[in-house]
C-alpha cells in the first residue's frame, strides 16, 4: 500500500550526518514518495509543511535524539493522515446494522459486498444482501451467484428499474426477518453524474442507512479527493474501504478520501476471492510501512 | 484582417515578457507547471521527465517567456503522441476477416462496456461484430455481456464458468469464421498483473487466437498505476492500442500522457459514458488543450 518506499527513506534519514540536511531530504522524498502513491497533490504539500513547521518549532523531550523525535513527528502526522490512531470499529453497534456501498464504475462494491457479507457471517451475524443496482446488466445475477456462494440470501427484483424501491423493500424484508446486517450493493457512478447522485440521495434518505461506505479502487489517483467530497456531500460517508489492493497501486487516493470525508479506512480489499479482505489498522500500518520496530517504545518515551 | 497587428503585438508581448522574466522565474514556473501535471495525474515519472526536458531548454535559452514555456510544455507531449504513432481503426478492422481482437486490462476499468460500445460502433459502419465473453471467472461477467449483445443486436459466443477462457476463444474464431463475422472482439477477466497465474492464462488465450490486436483498457481516474499496468501487459502479453474508459469522469485526467509516454502504444478510442455511444476516436490535440494551463 501507500509509502512503501518510506522505510528506505527512514533508514537513509537515521544513516545520514548532518540532522539539519537530512531533514530537508527526508521531507523531499517524502513529498515523492506520496505523490507517487497518487496522495492528493495539496495534501501532500501540507502535511510535509506541518513535518517541517513541528520540527522548527518544538523542542524534543529530555532523553530523546532530535533524530527519534523527528520520526515520531512523521509518524503521528501520517496516522493522522490515515485519519488518526485509532482502531476502526467493525463490530455493529445495532442492530440491524445497515450498511450502504456507494462508489464510482467498477470501483469494487458488488465484490465487496460479498466479501462483507462473509465477514460478517463468519463473525456470527445473519447477514442479508440487497440488490439495489438496476443499471448495469448482470448485476443483480453477479450478487446472486455471490451470496450462493456465501450462503448469504440476496433480495433483489431482476428487470425492474427502480432501485429505490428495490433498497427500500430489500431492507424491511431482511429487517422483518430479523437479520443482522444487511449490506446494500448500488450502481457506480461518478461525481458528475447528477441524476445518478440524486438516485443515490434518494436511497439514503428513504433507507436511513446506519452506515454509508464509499469503496474506492486503490488505483485512483488525484480525482479521489474531489470525488469523494462530491459523495460526502451528497450523502456523509461513514467509512471507506479500499480494494485492489493486490496490484502495484499504492492507494493514496483512499487518503485523499479520508481527508475530504472524514472518514476512515474500515477494510482493504486485497484479491477477488471472497476472503480476501482484511479490517485495517493505521497505527500498526504506519509503524510497518516505516520499517521501525520498536516505534511503540520510541513512542512511549515521547 | 488583424493578423499583423496582432502578430506585432503579440511578438511585443513577447519581447517584454522575456525582459520580465529571468530564468530563475521560469525555473519557478516550470516547478509550478510540474505540480499542476501531478496534479491532473500525469505520473511522476512522467512529470520528471517532462520538467527536465523543460530545464535543460530554459538553460540553453530556448525558452524566454512563460508562453514560450507552455508552448515548449505541448511540443513535449505531443512528441510523446507522436512517437507512440496512430492506427487508423476503421481501415485496420477490414484488413482482415475475421478481424480478431483481444481486450486486456486490470478489474473493473471497463473492458465488457468497450467491447459493447465498440461492436455497436462496428454494427453502425456496417460490419457484422462478434462478442465472446472469455470471462469464465467473474460471478455475472457471462450475463453481462449477453445483455450487451442483447440491446445493441449483436451474437454473444457465451461459455461456460470455470471452463477455460483460451477453449471459449478458440471454439469462437471457428464459429465466427463458418458463419461469417467482421470482426472478433473477445472479453477477458479482469486481471491484477501481479498474478502470475492469471497472466498466464491470458497469454494462453492470445497464443490460441493469434489476434490482430491487442487492447489494452485503462480508467481514466487511475493515477500512477497507469505506467505499471500498461507496461506490464505491454511486456507479457503485448499491447497494440488503447482505450481510455470513464473519461467522462475526469476530462483533463492525465492518464493519456503516462501510457504513451510508458509503451508508445496509440490510443485508439475514449470512453465518455455508459452508453453505446458513448465511445469517441481519440484526438490528441483536442486532449492537450483540456490539460494543459492556457
Ligand atoms: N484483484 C482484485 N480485484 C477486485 C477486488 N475487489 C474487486 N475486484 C474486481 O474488480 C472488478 C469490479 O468489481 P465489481 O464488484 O464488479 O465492482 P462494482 O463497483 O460493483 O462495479 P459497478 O457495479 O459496475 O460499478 C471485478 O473484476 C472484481 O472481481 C480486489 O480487492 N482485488
Ligand atoms: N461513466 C462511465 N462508466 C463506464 C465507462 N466504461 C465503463 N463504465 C462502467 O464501469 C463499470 C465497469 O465496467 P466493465 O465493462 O464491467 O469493466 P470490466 O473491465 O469488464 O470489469 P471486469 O470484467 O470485472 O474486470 C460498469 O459499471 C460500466 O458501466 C465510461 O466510459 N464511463
Ligand atoms: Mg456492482
Ligand atoms: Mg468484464
Amino acid at each position: 500500500m501507500v509509502l512503501d518506499g518510506l522505510r528506505r527513506i527512514v533508514r537513509n534519514f537515521i544513516e545520514s550526518r548532518e540532522y539539519e540536511t537530512s531533514v530537508n531530504e527526508f521531507v523531499k522524498e517524502l513529498q515523492k514518495e506520496l505523490i507517487r502513491s497518487d496522495v492528493n497533490v495539496r495534501l501532500v504539500m501540507d502535511l510535509t509543511k506541518k513535518i517541517k513547521e513541528r520540527a522548527a518549532e518544538e523542542r524534543p523531550p529530555p532523553g530523546l535524539t532530535r533524530r527519534d523525535w523527528f520520526l515520531s513527528i512523521v509518524y503521528e502526522q501520517l496516522v493522522n493522515l490515515f485519519g488518526g490512531p485509532e482502531r476502526p470499529q467493525v463490530k455493529p453497534p445495532k442492530k440491524p446494522w445497515v450498511v450502504l456501498l456507494v462508489g464510482l464504475q467498477g470501483s469494487g462494491k458488488t465484490t465487496t459486498a460479498g466479501k462483507l457479507a462473509y465477514f460478517y457471517k463468519l463473525e456470527g451475524y445473519k447477514v442479508g444482501l440487497v440488490a439495489a443496482d438496476t443499471f448495469r446488466p448482470g448485476a443483480y445475477e453477479q450478487l446472486k451467484t455471490l451470496g450462493e456462494a456465501v450462503g448469504v440470501p440476496v433480495y433483489g427484483e431482476p428487470g425492474s428499474k427502480d432501485a429505490v424501491s428495490i433498497a427500500v423493500k430489500g431492507v424491511e424484508f431482511f429487517r422483518e426477518k430479523g437479520f443482522d446486517v444487511i449490506i446494500i450493493d448500488t450502481a457506480g457512478r461518478h461525481h458528475r453524474e447528477e441524476d445518478l447522485l440524486a438516485e443515490m440521495e434518494d436511497i439514503a434518505g428513504r433507507v436511513r442507512p446506519d452506515e454509508v461506505v464509499l469503496v474506492l479502487d486503490a488505483s485512483i489517483g488525484q480525482q479521489a479527493f474531489e470525488v469523494a467530497s462530491k459523495f460526502h456531500n451528497k450523502t456523509p460517508v461513514g467509512s471507506i474501504i479500499v480494494t485492489k489492493l493486490d496490484g502495484t497501486a499504492k492507494g493514496g487516493g483512499a487518503l485523499s478520501a479520508v481527508a475530504a470525508t472524514g472518514a476512515r479506512i474500515k477494510f482493504v480489499g486485497t484479491g477477488e476471492k471472497i476472503d480476501e479482505l482484511e479490517v485495517f489498522d493505521p497505527k500498526r500500518f504506519v509503524a510497518r510501512i516505516m520499517g521501525l520496530g520498536d516505534l511503540e517504545g520510541l513512542l512511549e518515551r515521547v | 484582417m488583424f493578423r499583423r497587428l496582432k502578430s506585432v503585438f503579440s511578438n511585443f508581448v513577447e519581447r517584454v515578457a522575456s525582459i520580465a522574466f529571468s530564468k530563475e522565474k521560469l525555473l519557478g514556473e516550470l516547478e509550478e507547471l510540474k505540480l499542476e501535471l501531478l496534479s491532473n495525474d500525469v505520473a511522476l515519472e512522467v512529470a520528471e521527465d517532462i520538467s527536465s526536458k523543460l530545464n535543460k531548454a530554459i538553460e540553453d535559452n530556448v525558452v524566454k517567456s512563460r508562453e514560450k514555456l507552455v508552448e515548449y510544455l505541448k511540443e513535449t507531449i505531443l512528441g510523446y503522441f507522436r512517437e507512440a504513432g496512430s492506427i487508423e481503426f476503421d481501415k485496420a478492422v477490414r484488413s482482415e476477416r475475421p478481424f480478431k481482437i483481444v481486450f486486456l486490462g486490470v478489474n473493473g476499468v471497463g473492458k465488457t462496456t468497450t467491447i459493447a460500445k465498440i461492436a455497436y460502433y462496428l454494427k453502425e459502419k456496417g460490419l457484422k461484430p462478434l462478442m465472446v465473453a472469455a470471462d469464465t471467472f467473474r460471478a455475472g461477467a457471462q450475463e453481462q455481456l449477453k445483455i450487451h449483445g442483447d440491446r445493441i443486436g449483436v451474437p454473444v459466443f457465451t461459455g461456460r464458468y470455470g471452463v477455460s477462457p483460451a477453449s471459449v476463444a478458440f471454439d469462437s474464431i471457428a464459429y465466427a469464421k463458418s458463419r461469417g463475422f467482421d470482426v472478433v472482439l473477445i472479453d477477458t477477466a479482469g486481471r491484477m498483473h501481479t498474478d502470475v497465474d492469471l497472466v498466464e492464462e491470458l497469454r494462453k488465450v492470445v497464443k490460441v487466437v493469434k489476434p490482430h490486436m491487442k487492447i489494452l483498457v485503462v480508467d481514466a481516474l487511475t493515477g500512477n498505476d497507469a505506467i505499471e499496468q500498461a507496461r506490464f501487459f505491454n511486456e507479457k502479453v503485448g499491447v497494440d492500442a488503447v482505450v481510455i474508459a470513464k473519461v467522462d469522469a475526469y476530462e483533463q485526467g492525465g492518464v493519456p500522457v503516462s501510457i504513451v509516454y510508458a509503451i508508445k502504444k496509440p490510443i485508439l478510442f475514449i470512453g465518455v459514458g455508459q452508453d453505446y455511444k458513448d465511445l469517441k476516436l481519440f484526438d490528441p490535440i483536442e486532449y492537450l488543450e483540456r490539460i494543459l494551463p492556457a
